[in-house]
């Protein structure tokens, strides 16, 4: 295996109180910490800044101890996540994404996210 | 700022590849906000609406505004979030993608709310 590299990383500043509505859907939505109020309703908030390379698949979503392996990545996802922090995950199993900003994950669980939770997006070089 | 604003109704089609059929928008005092949620400032295409409508650009990510306040909202969204949740709202919606209603708050997006794909030449001054 190639070297890793952390291309993103991220602590969580605040759960929406909406959250539940996406999770339930098996979907997490993360937002940088200068969303507008309407959408921190339904996010995930965070500090994330810099995207130092995009996300492709097979890379490593890191939540605390969980990782989920990256199975695809929409067109309009890296924008997003490098100009907004914004980026959803859809724990689908899917290799095409359905919408342009879907990242997809491996079909399991979603996970638990708690105030203080570490944000990591893992690749190889 | 002047209060001798002059305001235009103006049409805004979905684009080719878009959704939705399309929306009229005219601002009027008080609800002028061509509100731009979209990466890296004010959207060409929000800043489009507001010259020809005589709305007022206006960056949700720096400044905070009411929804009453709000003509338009135009997004570069993805399919998932920001699609939703603006016509949850009742708030015209413009996705500058090409995305057809999805996810949780699908039920929300509606041909009165919300059209996408929208470029420069989708929008027109009607009256």
């Amino acid at each position: 295996m190639n070297p890793t590299v952390v291309k993103y990383e991220a602590v969580v500043t605040e759960i929406g109180p909406l959250v539940s509505e996406f999770t339930e859907a098996g979907v997490l939505v993360f937002f940088g910490d200068q969303a507008p109020e309407e959408l921190r309703e339904f996010a995930i908030l965070h500090d994330g800044k810099k995207l130092a390379a995009d996300v492709v698949p097979g890379d490593l979503i890191c939540l605390d101890d969980d990782q989920f392996r990256v199975l695809a990545v929409g067109e309009v996802a890296n924008q997003n996540l490098s100009a907004l922090g914004h980026f959803i995950v859809k724990f689908n199993g899917e290799s095409t994404p359905e919408m342009p900003g879907d990242i997809c994950a491996e079909s399991r669980p979603v996970p638990v996210i708690a105030v203080g939770a570490r944000l990591k997006i893992i690749g190889s070089e | 700022m002047s209060e001798e604003k002059k305001y235009r109704k103006v049409r805004i089609k979905k684009g080719p590849k878009g959704w939705g059929k399309e929306l009229i928008i005219e601002p009027k005092p008080g609800r002028d906000l061509i509100y731009s949620v979209t990466g890296g400032g004010i959207h060409p295409l929000a800043q489009h609406i507001a010259d020809l409508s005589g709305g007022t650009p206006f960056d949700g990510f720096k400044s905070k505004a009411g929804f009453e306040e709000i003509a338009v909202v135009i997004i570069d969204c993805g399919g998932t979030a920001r699609i939703g949740v603006y016509p949850m709202k009742k708030v015209p919606t413009v996705d500058i993608y090409p995305t057809s209603p999805s996810g949780p708050l699908m039920r929300f997006i509606t041909e009165e709310f919300f059209v996408s794909g929208v470029r420069l030449e989708d929008v027109e001054v009607i009256e």
